[in-house]
């Protein structure tokens, strides 16, 4: 079962127009938008769906508040789907739509869909530097930043879901549909990648009680840290809600900048996550401030020292 | 030592509006002000649901759910009720928002008082 990861996350909104305003000013770019929602995509085309939550062509609700209603995995062909209908259908309904995709549902409730993936190959430099010892990434005058540098969301990276039961989770992805366990916060869950992805992670568990059951947050990768940070700050700037960042993760090694949204979740930039074969072995570490950061930072306005202070003789 | 510290004129906060102030002297977070029912409320915008509490927006002044209807916390969706400041939806049901005590002078403008740090939500 060669699944990819996430295509897109599909979600049932309390307010279509300012989820269209947050999603435009996190960097996606509407495709089919109206006043009734659409599809929001990055570079690749991944991307966020959202529709109101009353409209009857969304898939049921959670039982619980949470916003989001499907999630939408990329296979690589058609026999993925043969494979994926061929061993969800032994012990639960599964749906063959008419495009050939397949919808059904995990073990604790969450929508799922698969599909040959529709993300486009994106053939762009990550972000290069410059290091005493080492081949030079930028040549001569070719500069790193600068005022208007583009910064916007390449490719969605990961869903992070509340669950109750975490082995639950854990046997459906990894036994059912091939994922791995890169890594294991304990207290909180697995980080899983799918096989056909090298990732360190597409999916990640936190266990909560059963009336929290939902996405806790998606992230979208970046081309580097320097663009999470100028995307980041130039998203605090027109007024977005940071919680979590600018830091570097420890599992995964990526850089995070957490912000709130009107989507009922966080909406995360990663940057420059480590990537896995089945060579890994997976490591344990107890869930905490320790274990989630090597570093974290709280941003500031801009400020320059300069010259004497205020009211020294020149 | 306390003082007040002004907010704004009452009649800047129609009925069903949330605004955000601060963050003010001797506050950790911003404060909400809101107008329901007639009433003027204040909360501290901090969301119970972990510890020291988080900012509860999406955006600047963006403090309420699409219905309006409710608080909402725009991290994981928690609604408060806009008069008892108590979460009746998410992640800390049945827990409280912290509220903050208004005072307001005879030409209508509204003010907190900087008490030392305010108690924990």
């Amino acid at each position: 079962m060669n699944i990819i990861g996430p295509d897109y996350l599909v979600f049932g909104v309390d307010d279509v127009a300012a989820s269209i305003e947050y999603l435009t000013a996190f960097g996606l770019k509407p495709v089919d938008v109206t006043d009734k929602g659409g599809l929001f995509e990055a570079l690749d085309g991944t991307g966020i769906i959202i529709r109101h939550k009353s409209d009857p062509t969304l898939p049921p609700p959670l039982p619980t508040s949470n916003m989001l209603r499907q999630q939408v995995y990329g296979v690589r062909a058609n026999e993925d789907l043969d494979a994926i209908e061929a061993e969800l259908s032994k012990d639960r309904r599964v749906t063959r739509l008419a495009d050939g995709s397949v919808e059904t549902k995990d073990d604790h409730g969450f929508e799922l869909k698969f599909q040959v993936s529709k993300r486009r190959e994106l053939n762009m430099p990550a972000e290069k530097i410059n290091a005493p010892g080492a081949p030079a990434q930028r040549k001569p005058n070719e500069i790193g930043v600068w005022e208007e540098m583009p910064a916007a969301p390449r490719s969605l990276s990961h869903v992070v879901l509340f669950v109750p039961d975490i082995e639950i989770a854990t046997n459906f992805y990894c036994g059912r549909l091939g994922f791995v366990i890169t890594d294991v916060l304990k207290g909180a869950g697995p980080f899983l990648r799918p096989k056909a992805n090298d990732d360190h992670h597409t999916l990640f568990f936190i266990r909560t009680p059963e009336y929290m059951k939902g996405c806790e947050h998606l992230a979208f990768h970046m081309g580097g840290p320097t663009e999470l940070m100028v995307a980041g700050t130039r998203f605090v700037k027109k007024g977005y809600q940071s919680f979590w960042g600018p830091g570097r993760h420890k599992f995964g090694s990526n850089w995070f900048w957490y912000f709130n949204s009107p989507l009922g979740c966080h909406f995360e930039y990663d940057a420059d996550m480590d990537k896995h074969d089945d060579e890994w072995i997976a490591r344990e570490a107890p869930m905490g401030a320790e274990a989630s950061q090597i570093v974290l930072f709280e941003m500031r306005e801009k400020w320059a020292p300069g010259g004497p202070p205020p009211g020294a003789k020149p | 030592m306390t003082s007040a510290q002004p907010l704004c004129h009452a009649d800047e906060i129609a009925e069903g509006e949330a605004r955000g102030f601060g963050p003010l002297e001797g506050y950790r977070r911003k404060i909400v002000v809101l107008r329901h029912n007639g009433t003027l409320h204040a909360w501290l915008d901090a969301c119970p649901h972990y510890p020291g509490g988080t900012p509860m927006a999406w955006k600047t002044d963006a403090y309420l759910n699409g219905e309006k209807t409710h608080i909402a916390c725009h991290s994981h969706g928690a609604l408060f009720d806009m008069e008892t400041g108590e979460c009746v939806l998410g992640p800390c049901l049945g827990q409280q928002l912290t509220r903050i005590a208004l005072t307001m002078s005879d030409e209508g403008e509204i003010f907190v008082t900087a008490a030392q740090e305010e108690k924990r939500a």
